[in-house]
């Protein structure tokens, strides 16, 4: 079981006017965890500020952020060719960065101006649309000083009520299904109010009159082919746009990365102390680099920078709190650095969706590399099945990027592995059929759907010699009893687990109270049961071993508790039958088996048997049959499949997570994030430029 | 006589586990998707307790199958 890598702290010191090229030298040796300073920590010092460059870095920085929303550039996804670390940071102080600037929101404002007048052409449109089908002129509606004009469109056509008016002049245009007609009245002033409420009885809506001249349908020609020489601008400015955009995404990746950087090392002071003529730079470093940090900084520095060894924190967790209270409460925690091979590596992720280990803790990751994939393959159980997961997992190692996809990878393929072992030694089976066998009136084997008499060398590597049936009367207590046993193992590693990491960090006596007691107890319970079971008929058992089983239950349990009694108190026997119900979940290994076996034989009996009309119960082949079978077949076990991933995935992740991690993982460390250049798109030495990627 | 108690008992079993199963996930389910959204570091912790109640269910089936097993 891994333990985080130990940790040592070190004080880095020099003078002040070499702070900037020690933040350059401890991100390009990217081993340092720097320890946060805080303005009271100790007396003297103070934060440091940030470095000369940093702020007009930041403004370069907003400006390209900027950029590249306006362009939808997603800069660390790009995929772009790389750059010179030189040319980059030439190009930057050179001003580049304002010129792409310049460039880029030339073209966005083209374009956005081009929209704008658009947007305002078509208002116009809309209106003149109502004038045009008035019979009047656009200057017949003003320049009038006794006369009140309204126009604009109505519920429907009221000139009857606006004759009654005197002095007034009506233009309604003719009625047509679903549109308001327009209308324009003319009043002298006096009777406008008359006007203006017989109107407004009607749902009257005003419509502007454009600037203009003449006959509306001769405007609205006009607008409409104005209209359409600004799309075709819009277009031509927005293929300027994408033009800009492939002119300068190299570079805009590119300057943001080495701006990212630049911003992030100008602010590290940020988190240093200083007084006014020197620096102190207190971190983490893990214990087998602390030699490589001092020649580092000897190599990169020179004389007039000193690297200071202060301690290597063991795994107790009364040292961390003596020196929080001696020296300070920031140097309490240590980070925690994932320290696992390659395989159990995998699992960090699954382990990361819960915590990040203490450092004092051990990592559940290599407990999920052995457990998760074998019961995910138990689950699945069936060789068929077990292939597409293995290819699509090996698919998913290699080309996933994300940690999900990753470790969705991970358990697909290595659960596919033990679901292929299990598939064919364990059950016999593929597609939810045995492989050898006779056909019943409701099962199909493969060797009754193909008529081939499959040699005994095959049936004799597979259990029983034909496979454990995840569904056959007899077989399926031994399923369940066996889960159990395989629960019990796991709750007792697990308990075993929690039993070092309290040991490691309180010593042996709080472990033997917080895990031992429930160590003991696991054990006493399943001996209870087993000796209840037998006593009660649920298993035959021998009197004397089933009484043997019940003795050594009592007397576990009463030890367990008793020495779980100081830790836990009325807990540790509340808790009892808590152990119990932990221990029944692991039959949900059989249960998820089960489940997918039952569906695959009720669709195996839909299209083999009643619609393929095979094997010896089967009534014929024929084509229709046939076609509606497959499809059954197909449509049905691929949505076992499916369902294989949510459920058998899930359930093993939970057994992991609520009955294994629960006992010994408590979480909640600062993971190991080292000072360092991280760039993807920038190269340091110009003949290792990749061609386009 | 007692055979058929058994299964119509099994079927009992399986079915009410089922139920409360499903009242319990609906409750911490709903729970857990409004957490994850204001959260996604949530997911690890929301997904064990969403998956808490689903062990009523197995119980019901242990029991059912010993049920009819007997």
């Amino acid at each position: 079981m891994s333990l985080p890598e130990s940790m040592s702290r070190v004080v880095i010191v020099g003078s002040k006017p070499r702070l900037e090229e020690t933040v350059d030298a401890l991100y390009e040796m990217g081993i340092v965890h720097l320890i946060d300073y805080t303005n009271d920590s100790d007396e003297g010092f103070a934060i440091g500020a940030p470095l000369p460059y940093s702020p007009k870095a930041s403004e370069r920085l907003l400006k390209i952020r900027a950029v590249e929303k306006d362009l939808g550039i997603k800069a660390r996804k790009a995929k772009t060719p790389s750059m010179v670390l030189s040319d980059v940071k030439a190009e930057i102080s050179s001003g580049n960065v304002e010129a792409v600037e310049k460039d880029v929101l030339q073209a966005i404002d083209k374009r956005n101006s081009i929209a704008q007048k658009i947007t305002e052409l078509d208002a116009i449109k809309s209106e003149l649309k109502i004038l045009e089908k008035l019979p009047l002129k656009l200057e017949d509606y003003s320049g009038y000083s006794s006369i009140s004009v309204f126009v604009g469109t109505v519920k429907e056509d009221c000139s009857a009520a606006l004759a009654a008016v005197p002095n007034t002049e009506v233009f309604v245009s003719a009625a047509v299904k679903n549109e308001r007609p327009s209308i324009a009245v003319f009043v002298k002033n006096e009777d406008k109010a008359k006007v203006s409420a017989i109107l407004s009885e009607n749902n009257y809506i005003e419509a502007p009159v454009p600037a203009g001249e003449g006959a509306p349908a001769d405007v609205l020609a006009k607008i409409e082919a104005e209209i359409l020489e600004n799309q075709n601008a819009l277009e031509e400015a927005k293929a300027a746009i994408v033009g800009v955009s492939e002119k300068y995404k190299k570079q805009i990746v590119a300057y943001d990365e080495e701006l990212t950087d630049e911003v992030r090392k100008g602010e590290t002071p940020l988190r240093i102390a200083t007084t006014e003529f020197s620096f102190v730079v207190d971190a983490w470093v893990p214990t087998a680099k602390v030699e490589m940090l001092e020649k580092g900084v000897k190599d990169l520095l020179g004389d007039g920078v000193y690297v200071e060894f202060q301690e290597t924190r063991g795994r107790n967790l009364h040292e961390s709190e003596h020196v929080a209270e001696k020296e300070g409460k920031r140097f309490e925690v240590p980070p925690s650095k994932w320290n696992n091979g390659p395989v159990a590596k995998r699992y960090q992720y699954a382990t990361s969706l819960i915590s990040v280990p203490k450092y004092q803790e051990i990592d559940p990751s290599i407990a999920m590399a052995i457990f998760f994939p074998l019961f995910f393959g138990f689950m699945i159980g069936d060789l068929a099945y077990a292939i597409p997961f293995i290819c699509l997992g090996a698919y998913g190692l290699k080309h996933a990027k994300s940690k999900e996809f990753q470790a969705i990878g991970t358990v697909l393929f290595y659960g596919g592995i033990w679901a292929a072992l299990f598939g064919f030694f364990f059950f016999g089976e593929m597609l939810g059929m045995h492989f050898v066998g006779h056909a019943t009136e409701t099962t199909m084997t493969w060797e009754a759907l193909l008529g081939v008499h499959l040699p005994d060398w095959f049936a004799g590597i597979m259990v029983n010699g034909h496979g454990v049936s995840k569904l056959g009367a007899d077989t399926i207590t031994m399923l369940l009893k066996l889960t159990v046993y395989v629960g019990i193992v796991h709750l007792l590693v697990s308990y075993a687990i929690g039993f070092m990491n309290i040991k490691m960090q309180h010593g042996m006596k709080h472990a033997m109270q917080e895990k031992g007691g429930w160590f003991i107890m696991v054990i006493g319970v399943s001996a209870l049961c087993f000796g209840l079971s037998g006593l009660m008929g649920i298993q035959t058992l021998n009197d004397t071993v089933a009484l043997v089983g019940l003795i050594i239950g009592v007397v576990a349990l009463v030890i367990g508790v008793v020495l779980a009694w100081p830790a836990e108190g009325i807990q540790a026997i509340l808790e009892i039958p808590g152990i119990v119900g932990n221990i029944l979940s692991y039959t949900r290994l059989a249960a998820i088996g089960m489940s997918k076996a039952g569906m695959a034989l009720a669709f195996n009996y839909i299209a083999l048997v009643m619609l393929g009309g095979f094997g010896p119960f089967g009534d014929g082949f024929s084509i229709g049959g046939f076609i509606a079978g497959a499809l059954v077949f197909v449509i049905g076990h691929l949505m076992i499949w499916v369902l294989g991933i949510l459920s058998a995935g899930l359930h093993a992740l939970r057994l992991q997570y609520v009955e294994s991690m629960n006992k010994f993982f408590v979480g909640g460390g600062v993971e190991y994030a080292p000072l360092k250049t991280s760039f993807k798109h920038i190269i340091n030495k110009p003949e290792n430029i990749e061609t386009e990627a | 006589m007692a055979a058929e108690m058994a299964y119509i008992g099994a079927g009992i079993a399986i079915g009410l586990t089922g139920l409360a199963s499903g009242i319990a996930e609906k409750d911490v389910g709903a729970a857990a998707v409004g957490a994850i959204t204001e959260d996604v570091s949530l997911f690890g912790k929301a997904m064990v307790l969403m998956v808490l109640p689903e062990t009523i269910v197995i119980f019901g089936l242990v029991i059912a199958i010993l049920s009819i097993m007997m």
